[in-house]
């Protein structure tokens, strides 16, 4: 199947226009709630969630005993509550520092998950396949209800970020100034962290706990690439998000073998690598053109500079020099001398050269600027 | 605001505090710290590193809880009178890296006054522009926080204060950092404020300024050593008490 | 106990042993996360390894991959420095691709590399003893514990010879550049000693175990002791308790062992967490409660020093203006009586000579933070202890 068939199919195939829906949907509230992760230093966090959230999923199966997602969810949030924590518990009880405390919660948590997905896959219960998906995710076992649920967790999510989107931006950019106005910080917090803990959950089935953490970082770090505002980067990020999701869903179709989880991540970290290469403002290629550029300038100077000296030395500022006693200076070149002509700092005339008012002048003002400089 | 609380006779106490302790993580940091301030004051709380001056002016704002004592303003419990207090926190405090501008951060000093949900409109957006251009930064109202110098970007927190049209301003060391310029901008406006009556308190590092830019001073190093006006009890008697012998070492500090 | 048993405990422990000597020093150095980071980006370099070799033992395929975490590690710093995102941002979005490159490389090739995700990540401890090292056709042993143990035999001897930069670098970065030993030597050698035992153990234990068994051992241990030898000794000790216990607890379930190993692991950390005698959270929970009456007895102290004014030492004084709840003012009485430091006279409080020296003392202790001046002290007070 290529991509043009796959995209006639996602208006005509249920089960695919659920899936990219589903992605899409996704893709977007992790972008969204991801900007707030990012920006308060807890990227790590959401890799610990993701992996703490697993024996809930599976406690929540022992109990019940049936595969209801939305049961299995609620599990996953509960555990990945106590994960989130505990963890705060360890950084603020002991000396462990938070690295330590992210990874002890991610790997023990995960271990003690896996111990019980294994108990339950050798028990004699037919009902239990399946649970495995929550590892790397199947975006194929998405239905109906899911998307919904998404749509719905979402359309709470959007609502509470614009309600209390004054008290959210203040709280992470500046903590102690938000107590001195009165708010109450520690709502405002649990707020942002209990949405950022229902986002990874929602996700597990389609993303897994294994890459989730992903999932909520890459939209977030390249949006904020792209611009200053707050508001404008958790709008790109929840489109970037989105489209992940979507071009995910979309290659992993069109192939066969390919998990969706996994080919999501590598679209998002796409999007991330184009962001920090060519983000106008910030990017890596951009930065580098200006610094090349500013080098070049430096040279320019330079040999303006040293004409000016030589310039100096003679009454007349205009008196016209060979081009041979430029030779031995190192910042020379022909490009260079052409440049300065075309600015008018020097005019050129068989084998001479002489500079001109606006030349010295200029010259001057750089002179003088690197003495200031070096006060 | 509601005037009615704002007293208009002057000589009063603003800022009164009781018998103020403060650990932190139990280890002593403020021991019963008594203090009134007058309103109307420009005071500096001087002390060397480690005295507990970020401490003391962040327990009487309720962002640290203090162990015993009390605060209140104006004769009332800080926690009524919230909206006569504005902070200026250290500028090292937050991430300049934050996705914002300067005239949002700016717009933030007009939150407390809205209370929860609430969005500032075009009356708040007025105040902030004013603010700014009352610390000189409103060519640069749209600029990127991280693209700004460090004095500009003191100047924001000081314009974000200004916003809040307190009466009781508390800083952080706002000289820190920053070039001779916004040091002689900022202190004009700390002056100017102190002309309108309000009362300003600064934890300030430059011994050598305290004369020259306040008119009140607290000695504080654990214990309060001395308070009062500048040219009463600014001496070699009272830094030598909160310095120790070597004071005139960390004057060249 | 069957042999396959013994051997299956055998390689648990010197994957626990192997583990837990660079976890010592990746959770001293605050870098926990990084081990995390490598376990699942080496990914990638054992697929592409595997294609080259086919065996997942060989040499080679463990130099790959090793490199792979290595380049992990150089990736996230060069992102760090382009100071595009915070430092925690780059682990979290380099890993998951790398591992995502890795999952979709065994997808792609799925005839030709016979590799199971679920055993990447999750290990297979009980196939081990079954791969067997033959050596002139004589059988020497599990392939497994021969890949683990010369990676431990070389990271034992390198721990040996280099323990005293390791430790200076891990404590004082600067005193450690000063002394003449490159940081970046030892930061990239441990690193490299990370990759190499994170690729020995994952194939036995999985990628997530390796991260448990690197850093729960090492964080239990820092609970209960700050000397860095100790600290590397109880590691090891914890980390083969869990191997073998945890061995057990799965036979019993018959679940996973790499799960059940972890599950210890957490149980042991919940343990000493809750119970560690000076730093768990029982036992700092005690310490605050007697701290907090003791800085209030000591401020209460201070305070009747402080006023001479009858006013400012009436016994309803202390609930108005020190602010203090009924309870704790009285706990507070409570113990200044008993101490005999302070008199009552008509309802006015004052110092007793004793409760008067005392005071002086502590304030001389506070404001020259003097620990000379406290010794004889400690013995009353929490406060002045550590």
């Amino acid at each position: 199947m290529d991509v043009t068939e796959y995209i006639k199919l996602v208006f005509t195939d249920y089960t695919l226009r659920t899936i990219t829906l589903g992605t899409a949907i996704l893709g977007a509230v992790c972008g969204m709630l991801g900007s707030f992760a990012v920006l308060r230093k807890q990227s790590l966090l959401g890799d610990a969630i993701s992996h703490a959230a697993l024996p809930g999923i599976t406690i929540a199966f022992l109990i019940t005993g049936a595969k209801d997602s939305n049961i299995l969810l609620l599990g996953a949030l509960l555990s990945g509550l106590v994960g989130t924590f505990w963890i705060r518990g360890i950084i603020s009880k002991t000396h462990l520092k938070s690295d330590t405390a992210l990874g002890l919660i991610l790997s023990l948590f995960f271990g003690f998950g896996m111990l019980l997905l294994t108990f339950i896959q050798k028990q004699p219960n037919a009902n239990q396949a399946g649970l495995d998906k929550y590892l790397f995710g199947q975006a194929a076992t998405l239905v109906e209800s899911d998307v919904w649920l998404m749509a719905i967790v979402t359309s709470i999510c959007l609502f509470v970020l614009l309600l209390f989107w004054k008290e959210f931006k203040i709280l992470l950019f500046d903590a102690d100034y938000t107590k001195t106005l009165g708010f109450n910080t520690k709502f405002i917090d649990i707020l942002i962290t209990t949405f950022i803990v229902l986002a990874i959950v929602l996700g597990l089935q389609t993303v897994g706990v294994v890459l989730m953490s992903a999932m909520l970082l890459a939209p977030a770090a390249a949006a904020r690439q792209w611009t200053n505002r707050l508001g404008t980067m958790v709008i790109i990020a929840a489109l970037f998000g989105a489209f992940s999701g979507v071009f995910g869903t979309a290659i992993s179709a069109s192939q066969n073998n390919l998990s969706t989880g996994p080919v999501i991540v590598i679209v998002a970290g796409f999007f991330v690598l184009i962001s920090f290469i060519f983000s106008p403002s910030r990017g890596l290629l951009f930065k580098q053109i200006r610094f090349i550029k500013n080098r070049r300038d430096l040279q320019l100077h330079k040999t303006l500079s040293f004409m000016y000296h030589i310039a100096e030395t003679h009454e007349d500022i205009t008196h016209p020099h060979t081009i041979k006693i430029l030779n031995n200076f190192q910042g020379y070149t022909k490009g260079t001398l052409q440049k300065l002509a075309d600015k008018h700092y020097v005019t050129l005339s068989d084998g001479n050269w002489s500079l001109t008012e606006e030349g010295f002048k200029t010259a001057s003002n750089l002179y003088n600027q690197q003495n200031d400089n070096n006060e | 605001m509601d005037k009615k609380k704002i007293p208009v006779s002057a000589g009063r106490i603003a800022v009164k505090v009781d018998d103020l302790t403060v650990a932190y993580n139990y280890k002593p940091v403020l021991w019963d710290i008594d203090l009134e301030i007058p309103e109307g004051v420009l005071m500096a709380i001087v002390g060397p590193n480690g005295a507990g001056k970020s401490t003391l002016i962040k327990s009487i704002l309720g962002i640290l809880k203090p162990i015993a004592g009390s605060v209140s303003i104006y004769n009332q419990p800080y926690e009524k009178q919230r909206s006569l207090v504005a902070y200026v926190p250290q500028k090292g405090s937050v991430d300049w890296d934050f996705p914002t501008t300067a005239l949002d951060v700016v717009m933030m000093g007009t939150y407390g006054s809205l209370g929860w949900i609430k969005r500032p409109g075009q009356k708040e957006k007025k105040a902030a522009l004013e603010a700014l251009e009352k610390v000189g930064m409103l060519p640069f109202k749209g600029r990127q926080i991280s693209q700004l110098s460090g004095g500009q970007q003191q100047r924001i927190f000081l314009a974000r204060a200004l916003v809040q049209n307190a009466s009781i301003y508390f800083m952080d060391e706002p000289f820190q950092g920053v070039d001779a310029t916004t040091e002689i901008a900022i202190i004009n406006i700390l002056k100017e404020l102190r002309k309108a009556g309000k009362t300003v308190i600064v934890v300030h590092h430059d011994l050598q300024t305290v004369p020259e830019y306040f008119d009140w001073v607290t000695f504080l190093n654990v214990k309060k050593i001395a308070t009062g006006p500048v040219k009463d009890i600014f001496n070699d008697d009272n830094l030598t008490k909160t310095y120790g012998i070597n004071y005139k070492v960390s004057i060249q500090e | 106990m069957s042999s396959a048993q013994i051997e299956i405990q055998l390689i648990a422990s010197v994957v626990a042993i192997a583990c837990a000597i660079p976890g010592t020093f990746l959770v001293l150095r605050k870098m926990a996360m990084i081990s995390d980071a490598i376990s699942h980006s080496i990914l990638p370099g054992i697929v592409i390894g595997f294609f080259i070799t086919q065996d997942l033992n060989s040499p080679l395929l463990i130099f790959l991959a090793a490199l792979t975490g290595i380049i992990t590690v150089v990736l996230v710093e060069y992102i760090q420095k382009t100071g595009l995102v915070k430092e925690d941002t780059a682990i979290g979005l380099v890993f998951p691709t790398l591992f995502s490159i890795g999952v979709i490389l065994i997808a792609k090739n799925a005839n030709d590399v016979h590799l199971d995700v679920d055993a990447v990540l999750l290990g297979e401890l009980a196939f081990a003893p079954f791969d067997r090292l033959l050596i002139a056709g004589a059988d020497v042993g599990p392939k497994a514990l021969w890949v683990i143990g010369s990676i431990l035999i070389i990271s034992v001897i390198l721990l040996i010879a280099f323990f005293k930069e390791l430790k200076v670098s891990t404590f004082d970065k600067g005193l450690a550049a000063s002394l003449g030993f490159s940081p970046a030597i030892i930061h990239y050698g441990l690193m490299g000693v990370s990759s190499i035992t994170t690729v020995g153990a994952f194939d036995a234990v999985g990628a997530i175990l390796v991260v448990a068994l690197m850093i729960a051992p090492a964080a239990t241990a820092y609970l209960l002791t700050t000397n860095l030898k100790h600290m590397l000794i109880y590691a090891i000790c914890f980390g083969v308790f869990s191997a073998i216990s945890g061995y057990w607890l799965a036979h019993s379930l018959d679940a996973s062992i790499a799960g059940s190993i972890t599950t210890m692991l957490g149980l042991l950390f919940l343990a000493v967490y809750l119970f560690a005698p000076t730093k768990g959270v029982i036992a700092v929970m005690y310490r605050e409660k007697q701290q907090r009456t003791e800085v209030s007895l000591l401020t209460f102290l201070l305070h009747l020093r402080n006023h001479t004014e009858e006013r400012e030492r009436h016994v309803n004084h202390l609930n108005e203006h020190i602010n203090w709840q009924k309870v704790r003012s009285k706990t507070v009485l409570d113990l200044a009586l008993k101490n005999n430091m302070i008199k009552f006279d008509k309802n006015i409080v004052s110092l007793t000579e004793k409760g008067n020296n005392f005071t002086s003392q502590a304030i001389d202790y506070i404001i020259t933070n003097e620990d000379s001046k406290i010794e004889h002290m400690k013995e009353d007070f929490f406060l002045f202890r550590g």
